[in-house]
């Protein structure tokens, strides 16, 4: 995939299975992609799709039975994290890659002052002591917008609002200045003014220090504007992979292109939604070819029957679909045409 | 100046008359105020609903936007009396809601329904869906034994779910799915109106067009009247004749919903639309975001004056002590803000300081305009 120079981080056929009671759940089914070093890159997908737990994989979260890490290679700057000793993982993690989750509130400990939770991480990962530690702590929480930050230092979780939870996190993550951020659905749980404010804070600090960010969305709003890159996941796989200006153009994927149609645009007047039918599909029990043909209105009788291919459409774009390269003409063709898709709506 | 009578609504007016929508309303909303005593505290008191004044017609669907907290839920759940109002009138088909009887309620929650958000927490776990979808047929006894079971299994069908689908329970369905069984239980009764309180945000992308067109196909087919309650503008926008939005407790905008996505005048307003993410990368490369500075303040002792100006990057001393009236800036466009009238309506042009809305403010004292 490339110049391990320039990719800071590389996936590469990672699966992750759960063993439930109704079978094994293949959560990330071989899913591969690389993030270079200052990039932003979108996983977007539904509830089930697996794109938190490819990213609880890739810092080795995943709660281990019931979940495992059956195959694939995480490579942070060349180096597996899948096989590095426990110890070692631990160094990495909140060092070179954080992460910040949709609930501040329950990730954040209730017992703990604020302060406290933020000199933990600098004490333990850069030597800190105490005074360097509050020092560097209120230093973050400024930077992340925190107005009176020695006196919020100084309080607990539950005096604050969901966005200023959010913003402590961020302060938390940002502390060791790593080299990775990942973000799953950092504001999904927060009010529309809020949530501008979070993503313009991320996009900020993201310049300034040049930290590469995974943002984990089932908002498609909030990918177009914050990412280089993306990726749509569906039923634990890989579905399509493109640039975002691009995917968001020319997409050549039968779901990626429903999803686009079917978010109402704010701008545009528009008759009836596009509407994909049916829902995502349950894991433990997928189809035998194509997971997404039940709900696909370009299914044909091989989608059933076969796993699709991942189609190269471009160096930088790829699809997994039978007719990968039917879809993307489509979309050309539509683009050329500026006319709604008229298939699928019932 | 002095302080103006900041008050601009009292309880105990007679219902003025209907300027703003064709026709007779079928709902008319007058001064409704919600408000809950904090417990453990003596003095404590959120104004979740602050007098409110508003009109719904027949057939439309109404939008009601605001952030968690500007008491939106509060105004559709009073509107059925589901929470009491602590005051106000909501008129119904001449008969004011609020003042009737737990009973006669009852009998008049058949024309008026509810959607929930949460399709897992708002169907009984241990009733079928025939059950669930029966329930109300029974308690209104407008059909039984096999009569009832074959309009349950119509509805079924009116939401697009199998009729097969009657012996089932709850926790057989997805999220959608559940919806939908909520949808086809507001529908048993033949309702006139229909509060959905954010009855996509639980669901995912692809199952959020779904219902959306499902409650647009309703409408037409049934002719209903929607109080459509969510966070989501982009839904919102999509789904709306008009739209209206909160702020802690109080309207502070309300016009067509193409105008109020256009051409938001209120400064509120103005930077909740600019913080809606839009869909497209090459708009989004080119857009101008208004971030507001800080969290909503709390509904139990919201700020003096116009309760926005905390935030208000064009709030001046006078906007401290006003509390602003909606106006009818531009022909059936209402917006409360005293920095804008009907002559100047960009807040961008006004000169600085000014506040040519203030005299219509201290005018309108007493009189709320309906909208």
């Amino acid at each position: 995939m490339g110049n391990p120079n320039v990719n800071l981080l590389e996936v590469k056929h990672l699966r992750t299975y759960f063993d439930t009671e109704d079978g094994e759940v293949k959560a990330v089914d071989g899913i591969s992609f690389a993030l270079k070093r200052g990039e932003t890159l979108g996983i977007v997908g539904e509830s089930g799709s697996g794109k938190s737990v490819t990213n609880l994989s890739i810092i080795r979260l995943i709660p281990e039975p019931p979940g495992r890490i059956v195959s694939g290679e995480v490579l942070l700057d060349g180096v597996d994290i899948l096989k590095l000793p426990a110890a070692q993982v631990r160094r990495i993690r909140g060092r070179r890659i954080a992460m910040i989750f949709q609930d501040p509130m329950t990730s954040l400990n209730p017992f703990m002052k604020i302060s406290r939770q933020l000199m933990e991480i600098t004490q333990l990962h850069l030597g800190h002591n105490r005074g360097q530690a509050y020092d560097h702590a209120i230093r973050m929480l400024e930077k992340v917008g925190i107005p009176d930050a020695r006196a919020r230092a100084n309080g607990y979780p539950h005096e604050l609002s969901g966005g200023m939870r959010q913003r402590v996190m961020i302060a938390m993550a940002l502390s060791c200045e790593p080299e990775l951020l990942i973000a799953d659905e950092p504001t999904t749980a927060l009010d529309v003014t809020i949530q501008a404010q979070i993503l313009e804070l991320i996009k900020t600090l993201k310049q300034a220090t040049g930290t590469s960010v995974i943002l984990i969305t089932h908002d498609l709003g909030v990918v177009a504007g914050m990412t280089d890159h993306l990726i749509v996941m569906y039923a634990g796989k890989v579905f399509e992979q493109a640039p975002t200006t691009h995917m968001f153009a020319l997409p050549a994927n039968p779901y990626t292109r429903g999803l686009l149609r079917s978010v109402p645009d704010p701008m545009a007047q528009q008759g009836e939604l596009y509407q994909i039918p049916g829902s995502p599909p349950d894991v433990a029990h997928l189809p035998p070819g194509c997971p997404f043909a039940p709900r696909c209105y370009r299914a044909e009788e091989i989608c059933q029957r076969e796993f699709p291919p991942m189609v190269q459409l471009t160096a930088e774009h790829s699809s997994l679909c039978h007719f990968a390269q039917e879809v993307y003409e489509e979309s050309k063709l539509a683009v050329a045409a500026t006319e709604p898709l008229g298939e699928g709506v019932s | 100046m002095g302080t103006p009578n900041n008050e601009l609504t009292s309880s105990g007016w007679a219902v003025p008359p209907l300027a703003s929508v064709t026709g007779e309303p079928l709902l008319a909303i007058r001064d409704l105020k919600v408000h809950f005593k904090l417990a453990g505290r003596s003095k404590g008191i959120v104004k979740a609903v602050d007098g409110v004044t508003l009109d719904i017609a027949a057939g439309e669907t109404l939008g009601l936007v605001g952030e968690s907290g500007c008491g939106k839920s509060s105004l559709g759940r009073a509107i059925l009396r589901l929470t009491e109002p602590t005051s106000g009138q909501v008129i119904y088909r001449g008969r004011d809601l609020a003042r009737l009887t737990q009973k006669e309620m009852r009998q008049h929650r058949r024309q008026l329904q509810i959607i929930f958000q949460d399709p897992y927490a708002s169907l009984n776990p241990r009733m079928t869906v025939g059950q669930i979808v029966g329930e109300p047929l029974e308690t209104f006894k407008l059909a039984q034994g096999r009569e009832a079971e074959t309009r349950v299994q119509e509805l079924l069908e009116t939401v697009g779910l199998s009729k097969r689908f009657s012996k089932r329970f709850p926790h057989e369905f997805s999220g959608g799915q559940r919806q939908r069984i909520g949808i086809a239980r507001a529908l048993a009764v033949d309702p006139d109106f229909i509060v959905a309180d954010e009855p996509i945000s639980a669901l995912d992308v692809s199952i959020q067009a779904q219902i959306m067109n499902l409650l647009e196909r309703l409408q037409r087919e049934k002719n209903l009247t929607y109080l459509f309650i969510s966070h989501d503008l982009r839904a919102v926008r999509h789904v709306s004749d008009r739209v209206a939005v909160m702020y802690l407790g109080k309207l502070v905008e309300i016009a067509e919903a193409k105008t109020v996505y256009a051409d938001p005048l209120m400064p509120y307003t103005r930077a909740l639309i600019s913080a809606v993410p839009v869909p497209d990368p090459k708009v989004e490369a080119l857009r101008q975001r208004i971030v507001l500075e800080g969290d909503v303040p709390s509904p139990i002792d919201p700020p003096s004056g116009c309760r926005f100006h905390t935030r208000c990057p064009y709030a001046i001393q006078t906007c401290t002590e006003v509390s602003p009236p909606l106006v009818e800036i531009k022909p059936a466009h209402f917006a409360a803000c005293i920095r804008i009238s009907p002559d100047q309506p960009d807040i961008e042009q006004v000169a600085p300081g000014a506040a040519p809305g203030l005299d219509a403010a201290v005018a309108a004292a007493g009189q709320p305009v309906v909208a």
